[in-house]
């Protein structure tokens, strides 16, 4: 789309100096983006770099701690989800919320459902409805029935059906976070193809999107956030995944951390081979003694995907499990047995039994160490527990207070805990250092870092490369449950290896 | 102004944990002084075994709900196991393998339950309840409806539900005796620390390396368990199999389990909270007897009792671990 063409377009949506405060931590700053109308406008970043928060603002979700949005003109303010949807901002949300056992129609007017007057009572409109939604869906150009149930159809049309929900309001801007997510190649373009012919009616698109390709198809400008912060927005002419990475990368050192070990003798510790289930693809790889295995890629790439199947949570269609050189079926806790740790992404649902008390949360695991006869040592438990608090320095009042009182980061010592008071051989973490303080994360490596030198197999799930790059000794790169290449971060940089993760390298 | 709402904060918290047990006190109190012979020691030692099955059932299903889980079919089981034992001790004249036979039969039905419910994923209010129906079905086909009696019972049999060591009941002894296993089993071993941690969160258990199945399926062999002893007390006590007795059971315990998680403010069951809840519910089940209160009242008194427990439990911000 050439310049000019752009610079004729009115604006509708545009923000000044925004910014959002959490608790004393600004992770959104002096953001300035302008939208205009027929335009696809998309923001990349990496997880963390706070665009999900300034749509959250922009959706009236959050209401921004700096700065205002200006709307056609005029300023206004959301205070709420209502707000901004009256406005005329819609958002497409990356999650399909659509209720399985309703219809299409019945879907599309959830909670807005037009009423008529028959003898005095309001019942339904349904004529109406249809008539509407009829008109929404030949916008889009699609033929769905409109009294079929939501979870016969496919996600590609599900996500349709998820636009349709949204243009029966007649927006002015939509805004689609991460639409194709989930979706097959096929359904991704048309569902690319559909977004740009809405853009041709006139309404102006904020896109977001992991898939650098598909951002690079359809925008006519991109905007990069890094740190909560604004990189710079590139016209699409000007553009090229090369520019786009590099923007998204370049942090300010974040850690001073570095690496004591080095990898170990060799010995082989864990191995995977073809690993498949409904979401992997064919996956294999070593874990050797003294190893850090980082496992990169964006989310929904599959890196969880990897550890629930070696640790025996999900059901797997094909695949051989190796610890130690011993073939074994992974099964929760037959795994633990095998001598595999977990330490799981979502510390509060699969890590911890919030209203039990640090200790018992240490103790879970392994709990026949400090048993004799099924018997736990009370004795025995509280020193452990206080050693652990110790050696991790875990902020808490003692053993005895409940988890769910501690911060995040204490909270995921105490599951790092957990395994440090057993005699493991592969520690699986997976993005053990998700929303927890700068101070615990430099914790955590230095665990992770102790754990290697003491000859253990570590697999370190993580989207955030920069991480990886300091704390690993080899990067897989994941992409659609799919192995697409192998780094070594002392030799490849992280441009390369962020490319590889977005998806620059195939056509 | 600093020390008065320090102040004011310990009282809400004295009153969430120790809410329910000042009520016991206070049920306590009133039988006493409107009644001239609740507080006679005859009369609480016939309390206390009363509330001896009641007791031991609740044992039962406190192991259920600290997993998280519910057992709705105790009360027709209970039954059930009654006339089974019943049918067995008047056809043998054993004692001993009578009560192997009850003992079988409460385990059997924990064990469906457990398949049922850990092992299939029924939820398990569906599954219990259906369970109990099977057993209702079951007990009702065995017997026609019809009470089992006995022409001379074993002294043995008698003395289960009727002995008395010393000025004690036996069956109260059984009681005492539930309770010091329960407390030990669930505050110091391994089995209890995995249940509350599977009903504390199920997920995180799993991802710890628990067998939550296994230990889901425990907790309901033990709920059969207790339910089959408190049918064999209960069977001594009415000299007969009762096909329809024990029914009373499934609102008193459940009555009993939901008190006992407002108890203490853990917000979960635990067995001394169990027991006291069972002393509130057996001592307005005699008190109101005593007061000639009609039954259909008393079934209204525990009613409000429960709601009013559980509504402060929950005003005062405890969360109660509930899950169906």
């Amino acid at each position: 789309m050439p310049l000019d063409d752009l610079n004729n377009k009115r604006e509708v949506l545009c923000t000044n100096c925004l910014g959002k405060e959490f608790n004393g931590v600004w992770v959104l700053n002096d953001i300035n983006i302008n939208l205009k109308k027929g335009e696809v406008h998309s923001i990349v970043g990496e997880n963390g770099a706070g665009k999900s928060t300034c749509i959250k603002i922009l959706s009236g979700v959050h209401s921004p701690s700096e700065g205002e949005i200006i709307f056609n003109g005029e300023k206004v303010t959301f205070n709420n989800v209502k707000d901004s949807e009256k406005s005329g901002i819609r958002t497409v949300h990356q999650e399909i919320n659509l209720i399985p056992f309703f219809n299409v129609l019945e879907n599309i007017f959830l909670g807005t459902e037009v009423e008529k007057k028959f003898i005095g009572i309001n019942v339904l409109d349904r004529e109406k409805m249809a008539e509407k939604a009829r008109k929404v869906l030949k916008r889009l150009g699609v033929k769905i029935d409109l009294f079929e149930y939501i979870y016969k159809l496919d996600v590609s049309l599900q996500r349709i059906i998820q636009i349709s929900k949204v243009l029966v309001h007649n927006p002015e801007v939509i805004i689609f976070d991460e639409p194709t997510t989930a979706l097959a190649e096929s359904e991704r373009k048309r569902l690319l193809e559909i977004i740009l012919d809405l853009k041709k009616q006139d309404l102006g698109i904020i896109f977001v999107s992991h898939n650098l390709e598909e951002v690079m198809q359809i925008s006519d400008r991109i905007t990069v956030f890094r740190d909560g912060g604004n990189m710079g927005t590139i016209l699409k002419k000007d553009a090229t995944i090369e520019k786009v990475v590099s923007k998204m990368i370049g942090h300010k050192s974040y850690s001073d951390f570095k690496r004591e070990s080095l990898t170990g003798s060799g010995k082989n510790i864990f191995e995977v081979k073809n690993l498949s289930t409904n979401k992997l693809k064919n996956i294999n790889f070593k874990v050797n003694e003294g190893e850090v295995i980082g496992i990169a890629g964006v989310m929904g790439a599959g890196k969880t995907e990897i550890a629930k199947a070696i640790f025996g949570l999900d059901s797997v269609e094909s695949g051989e499990f190796y610890i130690n050189s011993k073939e074994y079926t992974p099964n929760p806790s037959k795994s633990v047995d095998e001598g595999i740790a977990l330490v799981p992404e979502e510390r509060q649902e699969q890590g911890l039994v919030l209203n039990m008390d640090v200790k018992k949360n240490i103790t879970l695991s392994y709990l026949e160490q400090w048993s004799r006869a099924s018997v736990i040592n009370l004795e025995q438990e509280k020193g452990i527990a206080k050693k652990m608090i110790n050696h991790l320095k875990i902020k808490t009042t003692g053993p005895s207070q409940t988890v769910k009182f501690l911060s995040g980061g204490n909270q995921q010592k105490v599951v790092v805990g957990r395994w440090l008071t057993g005699n493991f051989s592969l520690g699986i973490f997976d993005e053990p250092t998700k929303g927890i303080d700068v101070k615990a994360k430099e914790d955590i490596y230095h665990q992770i870092d102790e754990l290697a030198k003491k000859g253990k197999g570590i697999l370190f799930m993580s989207s955030y490369l920069p991480e990886l790059m300091i704390i690993a000794d080899k990067i897989i790169v994941l992409r659609d449950g799919k192995i697409v290449d192998e780094f070594n971060p002392k030799n490849n940089t992280e441009k390369e290896i962020m490319i590889a993760m977005l998806g620059g390298d195939q056509k | 102004m600093n020390k008065e709402t320090t102040s004011t904060i310990e009282w809400s918290d004295v009153l969430r944990r120790y809410g329910t047990v000042i009520g016991a006190l206070l049920i306590f109190v009133i039988f006493s002084l409107t009644t001239d012979s609740f507080c006679t020691s005859r009369n609480l030692l016939m309390l206390l075994r009363q509330m001896s099955m009641l007791t031991i059932i609740a044992f039962g299903f406190t192991f259920v709900m600290a997993a998280g889980g519910f057992d709705m079919s105790i009360g027709n089981s209970a039954g059930l196991v009654s006339v089974i034992f019943a049918i067995v001790l008047m056809n043998t004249s054993n004692f001993w393998l009578s009560l192997l036979v009850a003992l079988g039969v409460g385990l059997i039905v924990g064990l469906i339950n457990a398949v049922l419910v850990a092992y299939i994923g029924l939820p398990d209010f569906i599954g219990t309840f259906a369970v109990g129906s099977i057993a209702y079905g079951v007990k009702m086909l065995v017997t026609k409806g019809n009470p089992v009696f006995f022409t001379s019972p074993p002294a043995v049999f008698t003395f289960i539900g009727q002995g008395y060591v010393g000025p004690i009941p036996f069956p109260v002894i059984l009681m005492l005796i539930f309770l010091v296993i329960t407390v030990f089993v669930l505050n110091r071993t391994k089995l209890g620390r995995r249940i509350y941690a599977i009903g504390g969160n199920t997920t995180a258990s799993l991802y710890a390396g628990i067998k939550v199945k296994w230990y889901r399926m425990i907790t309901f062999l033990l709920s059969g368990l207790s339910v089959s002893i408190a049918a064999v007390i209960m069977t001594s006590r009415l000299n007969s199999g009762q096909p329809l007795a024990g029914e009373n059971f499934l609102l008193d315990v459940i009555a009993v389990v939901f008190l006992s998680t407002t108890m203490f403010g853990e917000g979960e069951p635990t067995a001394r909270g169990s027991f006291v809840g069972a002393l509130i519910i057996s001592m307005l089940n005699n008190g109101l007897t005593m007061l000639n209160v009609p039954y259909y009242f008393q079934y209204i008194t525990k009613g409000l009792v429960v709601i009013s427990a559980v509504m402060l439990a929950v005003v005062l911000g405890q969360k109660l671990r509930v899950k169906f």
